[in-house]
């Protein structure tokens, strides 16, 4: 037990790395990488948001005031690549490269020189993406979803996106074929697969639906690509192709991806619930059998996004059934957590509100989700801001609520220091408020039919509107308190005991040091 | 033991490497198999002729007026139909001529594309013979007559009184694989 | 007494009944699982049972949807 502490000295021999930029340029440490990945991803988190801080400044009122609607579609368009590609995914792989080695009991990643090569490909990859603002035409302005004709019909800015994607994509498969063999290969001795964190076991079936779903995704957009340039008729209809087997290849691939983007983040809200209720996680086993179905489950409901594509009843009813039926092992899950809570004494540190926001909210986003299954319902609510309510709702509230309750929770590890406790609830309940009054509305305006991706509206939506508005500049500007809080953390904050939290149990609590030295784990810790 | 460590990593590296190709490869295979998959459930079907029904019932108590429409799109064609519309009952068989024309001095290959107004009367609509179920291909100023030859069906909705049926012609470079592959 | 439950066990290891694998994949779907079951079923399963199990658990789940649909639309 004792011998592993010695981890920190006695290898420095091996410790002479450049240093300045070369360091991180060069580095295959996976703390450094994944300190790289969680700046990369809070950078473009800021793009991203300043895209809809653009968009709701746009909103506010009716009439055409800032943007004009071409450069609004090309705002609403990079919005969500940029919030999906750049920021949500590399902050979760951030989490990954900091924490499953730190939690499973392995000195680095399988692969350090890949990881780093993946890492660096997402700088470029971003570049293209917001470079392709200032090319002739502008950036790719057909929606996120980048359906043909529109996106084979676009100029240059099409195809900075389409490179874009595809760096992005060989980026996480490299990533996740990295943490696959991580955790399957490199685990401490008596580290069995059933006694792995939970965070561990959400992101070993988040990369395999990686490897599973980001290689169509790159198919498809090589189908695009050379229906654009090369003459292919994939989805063009002069040409013998169909549009909507776009939709359903893309969507192949969509659905899992939010999956992908929902499964890491019940992993962090499973390893901070236990430690701030102060219990073991109820129903671990369960957890890993109901993260397992949805993973699965989730290959198979993907026509629900493209229920007014023009579909015959029976599989309009199929992935009608086939969705809703999800919602029972995500239900689970909430249960487990809620158990894990019953009768634990409980504490309210930042970590712990943001991931009960996570739970109250991601269920207020799940609910909606089960409404917009329903055929008759979602042909209503298609395309409007119903849509955006609730997938909001799952990725703001469930996504990035979950990744702020990990950095809250991890940062004393990383860095040594503590943050401000009292500017991070500051945080989290500026960020709670903002964002409801930001996406609570936008329930009802999208039930009385006010459409996405348009830069004007009628009258009657203009109060909805305004709210909106103001509570999405009050969200942008939280976040900036969140930068503040994680700066001054890293520079003045106070030094962190080896374990902060008291109800903590996973390795990199019990059998690091605070701050978790450069290298861990040489010599894997004997799990009992 | 490290070096057991490496091989079996490099071994999961090649099986997930191979995985992602396989995963690659069956994205581009979800086309022929979508395509198949229209063709088996009969999805879909726009450019395929329909049985004749025995007996479709004439409902001479509602008249239906059909507007034709003619499109050429990037091509030097003239392409009309030679009546613009028809005022008929539903369940009574229509035929219309359609004439092309090519204007230009080279062989041109097309493709007739079909679409509707109201979107969902492809569900009433029975087309038995039409241009636009094989490509064709005009001669330097060869001109053309072909018919179609169709049925509303008396299931169309009571408060339809207009419907359109429009044909775009759309070039098929050469190379590319003809439109009605079926 | 305890040599003969071990070997008993062993004996476990060689013969998975189909049944325990099913048992395990339909709890799978559910997402619900018994802490005992559990590693039982992490002592004697092989990864290569699960997979097909799973495979074939997802078969019968889209073929058990489609027909309640066919049910309901007929």
């Amino acid at each position: 037990m004792a011998a592993v502490h010695g981890d920190a000295h006695g290898h420095e021999h091996d410790d002479h790395h450049p240093s300045g930029i070369m360091r991180w340029i060069t580095t295959t440490n996976h703390k450094d990488i994944g300190t790289m990945y969680l700046w990369f991803s809070f950078a473009m988190f800021m793009v991203g948001g300043t895209l809809a801080m653009g968009i709701r400044a746009e909103l506010y009122q009716p009439g055409i005031q800032i943007l004009e609607p071409e450069l609004f579609n090309q705002f609403t368009t990079l919005h969500g690549l940029i919030m999906v590609f750049g920021a949500i995914m590399p902050a979760f792989v951030g989490f990954a490269n900091w924490q499953v080695p730190m939690m499973i009991g392995a000195p680095d990643m399988a692969f350090a020189r890949m990881n780093n090569w993946s890492f660096w490909l997402l700088p470029v990859a971003a570049t293209l993406l917001v470079g392709s603002f200032f090319v002739p035409g502008g950036a790719a302005a057909g929606g996120w979803t980048f359906y043909p004709p529109l996106s084979t019909q676009g100029g240059l800015g099409v195809d900075l996106m389409i490179f874009s994607v595809h760096i992005l994509g060989a980026s996480s498969i490299m990533g996740s074929i990295n943490i696959i063999t991580t955790i399957l290969n490199m685990r401490a001795p008596g580290m069995t697969l059933m006694k792995m964190p939970m965070f561990v076991w959400t992101w070993l079936i988040t990369a395999y639906l990686l490897v599973l779903v980001m290689p169509v995704l790159a198919g498809v957009v090589t189908m695009l690509l050379t229906d654009r340039h090369f003459g292919t008729s994939f989805f063009n209809a002069a040409g013998g192709g169909d549009p909507v087997m776009f939709q359903h290849i893309f969507w192949f691939f969509g659905h899992p991806e939010v999956y992908i983007m929902i499964l890491p983040s019940f992993g962090i809200v499973s390893e901070v619930i236990p430690t701030f209720s102060r219990k073991p996680l109820f129903g671990y086993s369960s957890m890993v059998y109901a993260t397992a179905s949805i993973a699965i489950l989730s290959c198979v409901v993907w026509a629900h996004h493209m229920f007014t594509a023009g579909m015959p009843t029976v599989g309009q009813l199929f992935f009608m059934y086939a969705t809703m039926l999800i919602a029972v092992p995500t239900a689970v899950k909430v249960f487990n957590w809620t158990a894990t809570m019953w009768r634990g004494s409980m504490s309210f540190e930042t970590p712990m509100l943001f991931s009960i926001g996570f739970i109250f909210l991601f269920v207020i986003g799940g609910f909606s989700g089960v409404i917009c299954a329903i055929v008759p319902i979602d042909i209503q609510v298609q395309d409007t801001y119903y849509v955006i309510a609730h997938f909001h709702y799952v990725l703001v509230s469930g996504s990035l609520f979950a990744l702020f309750a990990g950095a809250y929770y991890w940062i004393p590890k990383w860095t040594g220091r503590m943050y401000n406790e009292t500017l991070g609830k500051w945080h989290f309940w500026l960020s709670m408020f903002f964002f409801n009054l930001t996406f609570f509305v936008q329930h009802f305006l999208g039930l009385a039919g006010m459409p996405r991706r348009i830069p004007d509206y009628n009258l009657q939506f203009a109060d909805f509107n305004m709210i909106s508005s103001l509570g999405a500049f009050g969200f942008g500007l939280t976040q900036l308190l969140f930068l503040y809080i994680m700066i001054s953390c890293i520079r003045s904050g106070d030094k962190a005991p080896q374990k902060p939290w008291d109800g903590a149990t996973t390795l990199e609590w019990t059998h690091l040091p605070t701050p978790a030295p450069y290298h861990s784990f040489e010599k894997p810790p004997i799990v009992k | 033991m490290v070096g057991n460590k490496t091989f079996a990593n490099v071994m999961m590296l090649k099986k997930l490497l191979v995985f992602t190709l396989i995963m690659f490869a069956f994205g581009f295979a979800l086309v022929p198999f979508y395509e198949k998959f229209c063709e088996v459930t009969g999805i879909n079907n726009l450019l395929q002729p329909d049985v004749q029904a025995k007996e479709i019932r004439v409902d001479e108590n509602r008249w239906i007026t059909v507007e034709f429409d003619a499109n050429s799109r990037g091509l030097p064609w003239q392409f009309k139909p030679l009546q613009n519309n028809a005022r008929i009952h539903p369940g009574e068989p229509v035929n219309v001529i359609y004439e092309i024309t090519n204007n230009s001095d080279r062989e041109i290959n097309a493709q007739a594309i079909p679409s509707y107004s109201p979107r969902f009367l492809d569900k009433y609509l029975k087309k038995f013979e039409c241009f636009c179920f094989t490509k064709q291909v005009l001669k330097p100023n060869e001109t053309r007559q072909m018919p179609v030859q169709f049925v509303i069906e008396p299931g169309l909705p009571e408060d339809i009184h207009t419907v359109t049926i429009s044909y775009t012609f759309f070039e098929l470079p050469d190379g590319t694989a003809a439109a009605v592959k079926r | 007494m305890r040599r003969l439950q071990v070997s008993g066990l062993s004996t476990d290891k060689d013969h998975v009944s189909i049944w325990q694998v099913a048992k395990a994949v339909l709890s799978a779907f559910m997402g619900i699982r018994k802490k005992s079951d559990l590693e039982h079923d992490a002592a004697t399963l092989k990864p290569m049972h699960v997979i097909i199990g799973g495979i074939i658990g997802g078969l019968l789940f889209v073929i058990g949807v489609f027909s309640v649909v066919k049910l309901v639309i007929s």
